[in-house]
């Protein structure tokens, strides 16, 4: 087990520093440093001082030399500085971390359960007509976009009801309308996976045993094919952190939210690189993080995984 | 980009819906030209009065103020040493109650108003000045602050007598004085200078002596400014010489443009910039103003062009893609009435305007006429060629104005019909960032704030506009520089614009720069020469 767990982890950390050096190859590979693209964005600069701030935020030295002293400014949370504030890159994603983080944790709670109540009356559902709407409600909400889903809501709750308020000003609705949008698109994904892991499941001959057996299609459900299911339903919650940050792009911008994805977005349009890289790996180091969390619930839910001697123990799972 | 073509649509949909739903329009509409008096009721004191801008910013670093976000909430909370006053086309006292120059423009004199201070309590006098033009001058090269590009001829500036602060040049600058005028040029309390970049970036560390004073912020959402209660040195002409009327003003932020007319409409916001020309009816029909703040402190909307991939060297090329465009089709289609085609590379409202729009007619027998002599034949495909070469051009252009892609768009139909391929890239920012400073990209569409005149806009070898130091015009900016009477010096400003358009055709102004802005029906707001709304004589009606 705890070979397991070392290995998990060794790959979560040379993911991240590939994710770090892929990163600082890519700024590299831009035709100008850093300085020489913020400052050049729409008006002529001065070369002298283009120069001071390349020297002062250490661009004229030697590649291997930035690679190294960034990175080691990594690992003491040190993220460089944002040109266009001033700012250290670390404080100006601190100062809005917080209400991503409040949007995409909520959100993802509840596009959670919403994917297990649409799975849940799909699949215990006796009219045929019910089944068939809800079995057909994750595909039709993944090709709902965020932004119109955002912009509908807005348009009619906001500007003609007047029940919300356009901009976040901490009531219930100015988070629960986002929290909803975003969920929305976010539980497609996982209500599809559940349901059809369930109804693979659902083919394999011990359900037959069960049933005969004499038990309910609602006790058959909740203990065995819910938490038979859940291994490939947590991979793919796992790998929807990335939706998630998409997603809160979007409705961050639709909803006027302070927030990372706001911060990305502003970033790239002034072109201020340095935050832009750091919100990167920061997005590299949630991603794989969650993802190493999902590894090691996995052998949680079936312990063959580490029996299991085989480099892709997720595919066994799924 | 497909992306915000769809939002587009959609946002056109809804208002479409929304005006359907609110079947109750009234019809006292009217978009407002501003820059006269256009309210003749009495203003009201009290209330907040929220403003939405376009995006976060966060850098209020002075001379960073070049964009619009920045300088339209600056406007508020610093002060200048002179104001332009767009009614009497003047240069007007502000915190300087007098100016004067010496005959060869290479002096100024400051005599400073008495009694004026900072929030902080700190006098702003004639040492506070010459620290603030010092910064603005030569940049404070410990805090990574850039001069001023509009200062580029200051040498140094020495404290005479009890109140005056005279300002020696390295070169004479007739512009030099309308270059204060600029938010970009605001004053900052002399401990705010002494701050690192990014202190003094953090907008609750700015200190100056206008008329709001910071109060809180919540990063990237909102900025909330209280009213000083003892402000009393307004701009010479200002109607309201004391404190402003209402006693907050919050900024918010409105990236979203499809609520910017609903934002105004249902009252949520009294102000929003950037409303989309197809918004404008929309707000109109429920009650709301339009406001058209015109640009006279930039120069109007262009397409310049950069000869170095060769296609645009030959002059009458250049002349040819001039009279190619239909200017009037551009109004028609994808902007509204409140913009104005553009007669000149500078707006009409600015001084020494020339009307050059004789020669920005439509006439695309001319265009043909011209590339054919050019050499330039059509080919198989309708595009023109030369020595195997295609007549394919290409415009870049940030993605800060809402109007410019769509014009590209229509011109490069214009174009096709005279035999000529333009590869619209407006609106790509990662496209402009390498595109700047590329010679081979022939146009770049964009308008630029000329307080130091159309010398530092096109001048320089390093002008991003034509990424070329033409030699003649060169000499032309100096001279224009170094005017030393009032005569002189529009006369060679119209020469200068004579000699853009008209002669070498080295940029195609497109429509006049105007900034709309959205308001809701109960409020009353008027904009400065360079686009930003004045808070201080800014009011709401009551219910």
């Amino acid at each position: 087990m705890s070979l397991y767990i070392a290995k998990r982890v060794a790959q979560a950390v040379l993911v991240v520093l590939l994710a770090y050096t892929a990163v600082f190859l890519a700024v590299q590979a831009l035709p100008n440093d850093p300085v020489t693209i913020f400052l050049s964005t729409d008006a002529s600069a001065d070369p002298a001082t283009i120069a001071q701030m390349k020297s002062h935020y250490g661009y004229d030295q030697p590649i291997l030399v930035q690679y190294f002293s960034q990175l080691g400014g990594i690992l003491a949370g040190d993220l460089g500085y944002s040109l266009s504030s001033g700012a250290p890159v670390a404080s100006r994603i601190a100062e809005v971390i917080g209400s991503t983080l409040t949007l995409a944790s909520s959100a993802f709670v509840f596009a959670v359960a919403l994917a297990l109540v649409i799975v849940t009356v799909g699949t215990l559902s006796k009219a045929f007509w019910i089944k068939k709407l809800f079995v057909n409600l994750p595909p039709l909400m993944v090709s709902i976009p965020v932004f119109w889903l955002g912009l509908v809501l807005l348009q009619v709750l906001a500007v003609q009801l007047d029940v919300m308020s356009l901009f976040p000003d901490g009531s219930f609705l100015s988070l629960a309308v986002p929290i909803f949008v975003l969920a929305v698109h976010l539980s497609a994904p996982i209500a599809q996976v559940l349901f059809k892991s369930i109804q693979t499941i659902e083919q394999q001959p011990f359900v037959d045993v069960l049933r005969a057996k004499g038990a309910s299609d609602a006790w058959i459900y909740f203990r065995h094919l819910l938490k038979n299911a859940a291994p490939s339903a947590l991979s793919i919650a796992g790998i929807t952190i990335g939706t998630l940050l998409a997603g809160s792009v979007i409705t961050e911008t639709v909803f006027a939210r302070a927030g990372l994805g706001q911060l990305i977005l502003n970033a790239v349009t002034v072109q201020d690189i340095p935050l832009i890289q750091g919100l990167v790996i920061l997005t590299a180091i949630a991603f794989t993080g969650v993802n190493l969390l999902v590894d090691l619930i996995h052998p949680k839910l079936d312990p063959r995984i580490i029996s299991a001697d085989s480099h892709s123990a997720r595919a066994l799972a799924a | 980009m497909r992306l915000k073509t769809f939002a587009f649509k959609t946002s056109a949909a809804l208002a479409v819906l929304g005006l359907s739903l609110t079947a109750c329009s009234s019809n006292s509409s009217a978009t407002k030209a501003v820059g006269g008096t256009s309210d003749s009721s009495t203003p009201v004191s009290g209330g907040t009065f929220t403003y939405a801008e376009v995006t976060p910013i966060k850098n209020w670093q002075t001379q960073a103020a070049r964009f619009y976000e920045k300088a339209n909430v600056l406007n508020s909370v610093l002060d200048r040493l002179t104001y332009y006053d767009t009614e009497k086309g003047e240069i007007v006292g502000w915190i300087a109650s007098k100016f004067e120059s010496n005959d060869a423009k290479t002096e100024y004199t400051f005599t400073i108003r008495d009694g004026v201070t900072f929030s902080n309590g700190t006098p702003l006098d004639a040492a506070a000045v010459k620290a603030n033009l010092d910064a603005l001058g030569l940049g404070i090269e410990s805090a990574q602050i850039q001069p001023n590009v509009d200062f580029s001829a200051y040498k140094s500036s020495e404290v005479v007598g009890k109140n005056q602060v005279r300002v020696t040049l390295k070169r004479s600058d007739a512009n030099f004085l309308r270059a204060t005028t600029s938010v970009a040029a605001g004053l900052v309390s002399p401990e705010t200078l002494k701050l690192d970049n990014a202190g003094q970036s953090a907008i609750s560390k700015i200190v100056g002596s206008g008329p709001f004073v910071f109060k809180s912020e919540k990063a990237d959402e909102e900025v909330v400014f209280a009213k000083r209660a003892d402000y009393k040195w307004a701009p010479a002409t200002a109607k309201n010489q004391g404190a402003a009327y209402i006693d907050e003003l919050v900024i918010k932020y409105l990236p979203e443009v499809a609520h910017r007319a609903g934002a105004a409409q249902s009252g949520q916001v009294d102000l929003v910039r950037g409303l989309q020309p197809i918004d404008e009816q929309t707000l109109k029909a429920g009650g709301g103003t339009v406001y058209a703040a015109s640009g006279v402190d930039l120069t109007a909307n262009m397409a310049a062009a950069r000869i170095g991939s060769g296609k645009l060297a030959d002059e009458k090329v250049r002349h040819a893609l001039q009279s190619g465009i239909d200017r009037q089709a551009i109004k028609d289609t994808v902007l509204s009435d409140s913009y104005e085609i553009a007669g000149s590379i500078v707006n009409h409202k600015a001084e020494g305007y020339v009307d050059l729009s004789a020669d920005l007619a439509y006439d695309p027998e001319k265009s043909k006429k011209l590339l054919d002599e050019a050499g330039w034949k059509v080919g198989a495909d309708g595009i023109r060629e030369k020595d195997g070469e295609k007549l394919e051009v290409t415009v870049s252009s940030s993605n800060n104005s809402v109007v410019i892609k769509p014009a590209f768009e229509l011109i490069e139909q214009q174009w096709r019909a005279i035999g000529v391929k333009l590869v619209n890239r407006a609106g790509d920012n990662t496209f402009l960032t390498n595109a700047l400073v590329d010679s081979k990209i022939e146009f770049f569409g964009t308008r630029q704030f000329a307080y130091g005149g159309l010398g530092p806009v096109f001048g320089p070898a390093n002008n991003t506009q034509t990424l070329n130091a033409d030699e003649e015009l060169n000499s032309l900016f100096v001279k224009e520089q170094a005017a030393t009477t009032e005569e002189e010096h529009l006369k060679l400003v119209g020469d200068e614009q004579r000699a853009l358009v008209s002669e070498k055709a080295l940029t195609l102004p497109l429509w006049d720069e105007v900034q709309v802005y959205g308001a809701n029906e109960k409020a009353h707001v008027e904009f400065t020469s360079g686009t930003a709304p004045i808070f201080q004589s800014a009011w709401k009606s009551k219910d």
